[in-house]
Order: structure tokens, then sequence, then C-alpha cells
């Protein structure tokens, strides 16, 4: 790789995303410092960056606050998890015939998908609560997970058609020609050669379902046992006092494997779009 | 047997007509070569053979049987793509085998005929490879092993050896034609590439602008072209046109008067023409040669010696159109200086306004 900046021009790259990264990064770090002190010690005027009583106590003492707090982070993982598998068997149909088929009003019905994204959940919280209702879905997982993957289509749709349509279309014809049907084509020639095209969209509608969960639970249900984290972190806030530093504590140990995961996940990411893109 | 019969085919994407009238009728094992410049519309046309585009209008037969309707699978032809479009994700024995694996043949017999393939295609020890690990003569190869191992009627080749570089497309035009003849099969081959069109065609299409300008043997197109577009695409360098009018003409010679200079009687069927017409006299590069008296006089401008044969490009009169001569090797010419050339009347072609030829009388050449 050349330089193709001047030592001058780095630290001022450097010095921005610094800035960047701070406004994004301190609230985490407040979070952690916050989870490591003692309930009293958060309230102290002037502020103290560093005290001398850290402690892991809060970590231990969450679980007895929140009985229920390992079954809430399941619960964040599995209502998202289950979004994420059901918006990716609608999508990736959908998403082909986007890319490929031709039909009438494909670009308007294309446009509706991306209309639909406008909206925000909470526009359409008290419709979609009278549907569900009537279904007898509400207080249930399906309370959760149905919406999620309404609101996430779109996305997915959009996202993945892109991605389809970079596949070279003669690859398709030959196996067309070789008798395949488009199915099979889908199935054999076009998934496997789409897969770092399906992590991109699987990771952003996994995301988007982790975010988006807490609207859903805390309006459409209230069975304490079906809340995801973020609804079941309120049961930290009392009715004598808040335990701020075991709430942080709890969203740092429900979001950091997710994180993980996705930093895991990432590289892999990297690896297969780099793949057979060097000398092809 | 394999016989490809065309009628009438007309092809039009919205309001662009891209084919008028196609008629061809290829017979059973024939070797035909689709060529003409870009855009002529000869890879639609072969894609319409392949059931991967509709006909507009007209009638596609495969042995006698009408397959407008019927899937590519159905009509019994396989398809090369110019791309290769071999699947990057599977290795060379799966891309051989995908057309059986979509029959759902038995393992064996998978096993079986890609073994026969990579053997006709020497592939054996590349089988366990993945495409992008293959040069791409060995891609190519792969390619045509994936549209064998079916034993189709047809095999349709869409340029498959245009994205090679010049050498390997020599070595894989004789590769083609040795496995023309082992397959014993219908070939239709489309190219823009006339070398790929004259040495392996038993016969030629040439199309332009979407219809067909003439249907014949590689020599026929040479020595009888029918038209000025195909006296002037087929042979290399091309053929140099210059304008002329009639003065006199009979079924057995037409003379000409070209820019009040020069006049010819020249051995052409002239029952078509009339005292006055316009016409373009053509002479092919290959057959103008030196001479001491007499004949046109050429500016040379470039001289490009190739050792056996020097190919010299120059202005004749007045005229800025630039024309050709291949010249031999040794001969003895200097840029910058005029040199007189001229040709036996019998080499001489001549196009009617409507650019249509006049028959040639005393030509004989061989077919095969």
């Amino acid at each position: 790789m050349m330089d193709r900046y001047s030592p001058l021009q780095m630290v001022g790259i450097y010095l921005c995303l610094a800035v960047f990264l701070t406004f994004i990064l301190l609230p985490f770090v407040e979070m952690f410092m916050a989870s490591l002190r003692p309930l009293e010690h958060l309230f102290r005027s002037p502020y103290q960056f560093w005290s001398d009583d850290f402690s892991f106590e809060a970590y231990s003492k969450m679980w007895d606050t929140v009985p229920l707090l390992g079954r809430y982070i399941f619960n964040s993982v599995f209502i998202s998890t289950a979004v994420t598998l059901i918006t990716m068997i609608l999508v990736i149909p959908a998403a082909y015939a986007f890319a490929r088929l031709d039909f009438p009003y494909k670009n308007a019905t294309l446009g509706m998908f991306l209309g639909v994204n406008m909206f925000t959940g909470a526009v359409l919280l008290i419709p979609l609560y009278r549907v569900l209702q009537s279904l007898g879905l509400l207080n249930s997982y399906w309370a959760m997970i149905i919406p999620g993957v309404a609101f996430l289509i779109p996305t997915g749709i959009w996202l993945l058609r892109s991605y389809l349509e970079k596949i070279p279309r003669e690859l398709e014809e030959a196996a067309y020609v070789d008798g395949a049907s488009r199915i099979y084509i889908l199935r054999r020639v076009v998934l496997p050669l789409a897969i770092p095209g399906l992590i991109v969209v699987g990771v952003a509608v996994f995301i988007g379902a982790y975010a988006q969960q807490f609207l859903f639970a805390i309006t459409f249900n209230q069975t304490r046992e079906y809340q995801p984290l973020p609804a079941g972190i309120f049961e930290f806030i009392g009715y004598q006092s808040v335990t701020w530093n075991e709430m942080m504590a709890a969203a740092l140990v429900g979001v950091l494997p997710v994180m993980l995961i996705f930093l895991f996940l990432q590289k892999y990411l990297v690896a297969g779009l780099t793949a057979g893109a060097i000398k092809e | 047997m394999a016989t490809l019969d065309i009628k009438n085919l007309a092809k039009s994407f919205g309001s662009v007509d891209v084919l008028h009238d196609i008629n061809l009728s290829i017979a059973d094992k024939e070797f035909v070569v689709f060529v003409g410049p870009s855009g002529c519309g000869k890879s639609t046309l072969l894609r319409i053979i392949a059931g991967l585009e509709e006909v507009t209008s007209g009638d596609i037969l495969i042995e006698g049987q009408n397959v407008n309707t019927h899937a590519p699978v159905e009509r019994g032809i396989s398809m090369v793509f110019q791309s290769y479009a071999l699947y990057p994700h599977l290795s060379v024995f799966e891309n051989i085998a995908f057309p059986l694996r979509v029959q759902k043949l038995s393992n064996s017999d998978v096993k079986a005929r890609v073994g026969r393939a990579a053997s006709i295609l020497q592939l054996q020890d590349k089988l366990s490879l993945k495409p992008g690990q293959l040069s791409g003569g060995q891609r190519q190869r792969v390619a045509i092993g994936r549209s064998i191992v079916r034993n189709p009627k047809i095999f349709l080749f869409d340029e498959p050896l245009s994205n090679l570089d010049a050498a390997l497309r020599g070595d894989m035009r004789v590769e083609l034609s040795q496995l023309h003849r082992e397959l014993n099969a219908t070939m239709v081959y489309v190219t823009h590439d006339q070398v790929e069109a004259m040495t392996m065609a038993d016969r030629i299409v040439v199309l332009n602008a979407g219809m067909v300008e003439q249907f014949g043997t590689p020599m026929e197109l040479y020595h009888r072209p029918e038209t000025k577009f195909v006296a002037g695409f087929i042979g290399q360098p091309n053929m140099n046109f210059l304008t002329a009018k009639v003065t006199a003409a009979s079924a057995q010679e037409v003379r000409v008067d070209l820019d009040g200079a020069i006049t010819l009687a020249l051995p052409l069927a002239g029952d078509t023409v009339q005292v006055g017409d316009p016409v373009d006299v053509g002479i092919r590069p290959e057959d103008l040669r030196i001479v001491e008296d007499g004949g046109f006089e050429m500016h040379v401008d470039v001289i490009e010696r190739l050792g056996g044969v020097c190919i010299v490009y120059g202005r004749i009169g007045a005229n800025e159109t630039r024309y050709c001569a291949s010249l031999a090797g040794d001969a003895r010419v200097t840029e910058g200086s005029m040199i007189k050339l001229a040709s036996d009347p019998a080499n001489f072609h001549a196009f009617d306004r409507a650019g249509r030829a006049l028959h040639r009388l005393n030509v004989s050449f061989e077919t095969e």
C-alpha cells in the first residue's frame, strides 16, 4: 500500500476518529464504570472518575435483585434469532424474485416496501395491538416476533436484492439450459454464491430485531417470563431505589455476548467478501 | 438425426427489431458458425435456438419437431457461454456433473460419464480443483465438459474463445474442430472473429443488422460473396473498394471506368446493371501485385512487414480512402514512395448500388 497521506493528515484523521469513537464508546465506558461502583457512590458530588472501592459485587447481586434476569437475556437472544430466521426464510425467495423475475408492478411493490420502512413501529402500535389481540397472540413470544419480522422484511429485501443482482446471470442461464428448475438454481447456484450477502443481511436483521424488540415487548406482552432484556431491566427500578449499578451490569452482560459474536462474524464476513476476489 | 431448421424467424425487444426473417437449414453433424459485427443479432439468434429467449414470430425445428415452446433441456441442446459460466463454489467434477445431478443420475453413472468427458478433454487430474484455480483454457474445457456429459443433439457455443489470449485461441480452435469430429454432433458456434469462422466452419452464416447476408461454405463466402458486406467482412486484410461507372455490360463481361482514369474489362455477368450505373469494384489485397507499367498508382503511407507477407497501406489518386495491398514478404517498397499495382481481371468483384454482387464467371475454388 502506498502512503497516500502525509503525517499531518494522518494525525488529523486519527484525531477525528478519536472524537467520533469517544462519542460512541463513552456511554459504554460509563456503563462499565457505574457497574463497578457501590450504589451510593454514583450520586457523589463532585463526580469522581476513579474511586478506590471498585468491585464486581453488582455482577453477582443483580441475579438476586432480578431473579429472572437469565431468562430475559435468553428471551432477547431467542426472539432476535427467531425473527432473523423467519425474516430470512421470507426474504430470500422474495429478494430473488425481485432480482431476477419480471412481473407486473415490480417497481411499485419495491417502492411500497421502502415506504413501509418510513413508518416507525410506534406509529402502528395501536393497529398492531388490535391485530394481535384479534389473533389471540398478545402476551406470547409471537407478539414480539411477528411485528419484528414484519418491520424487517423491507430492509432485508432491499439489501439482499442488490446483492443477488450482482451474481452473473449467465451462471443461472447455464443451469437453466442444463435443465435445473428455478428452485434448484436458487438452492444450488444462487444461495451458495450469496453466502456473504446472506450474512450481511442476517446480521443487519438480527441487530434490527435486537434493537426494536423493546417497543413490542412493553406494548404487546405482559407475561414476565417472555420479556426480553430491555423490558426486563425495568425491574431494577424498585419502589424505593433504583439499583443503577446492577442495571448497568445486567445491560452489559446481556449485550456483550451478542457483540462478541458479531465481532467474530465480522471477521468471517470480511473473509467471505474477499475470497476469490484476488486472481479470479 | 439432429437437424436444425429456422423458419421466418423474427425477434424484437419492445419496439427494437433485432432479427428479421431468418431462414436457415442446418444439416445433421454440421459445424455452422454465425459471424457478424457486434450487435448484428448473432448471439440473440443463438439464445433463441437455446430457448433462453422466445421468438417473436417464426419457428425453430429440431429433428423436424417444432420446439418453440420447449425448455432448453427438452430441446436436447447444450450451451457453452462466453464467460464459461462455471460455478465458482463447485469443484471441476461437480461443475461437469451438474447437468447429471439435475437429472438425479446415480453416483456411479455420474462418475462414469464425468470420467469419460474428462478424458476426452484431458481434465482427469483437475477434477478436484475449483474453477478459480484453473487457467483460462482449462476453464474453457470444463465448460465444454459440462456441455458434453448430457450427450445433447446440438451444441451451442457463444463466443467461447473470446476471453482467451491469441496463442491459446489457436490451440482451442484446433481442439474444437477435433472435438466436433470425435463427437460427430451438430454444432452451432457464434463468433465475431472471421478467422474462427473460416477455420472451423462447414458453413458460415454471415449476419448483418439482424438479417442473413449469406449462408455458405467458407470458400464460397471468400470467392463468391453475394453482397458487398460479406465481401468486406470476410478476408484479412479487408477487401478494397473503388467507385466506378459501368461503360458497357453484357452477360459475359462488364466494362467499368474507375474515376475516369482506368478502364477495366471484368469477367462478370452484367445482366443486372446498365451503362452509366455506379458500381463498387472490389479487389482483395492479396490479389494485388506490383507492376512496372499501368495499374493503379498508390502513394505508400504505411508498411507492415510480417515476414511472409508485406502489407502496404496507401492512397490512390486524390482519393482519401486508404487502400491496402498484401505483397510478398521481400517486396521492394519504401514508405512515402509511389508504386503501381495491378491484378488479373478475373480477381475483381463488383457490386451494384444495392450492394448485390455481380456474378463472377471465371472463378474456381475447392469445396469440401
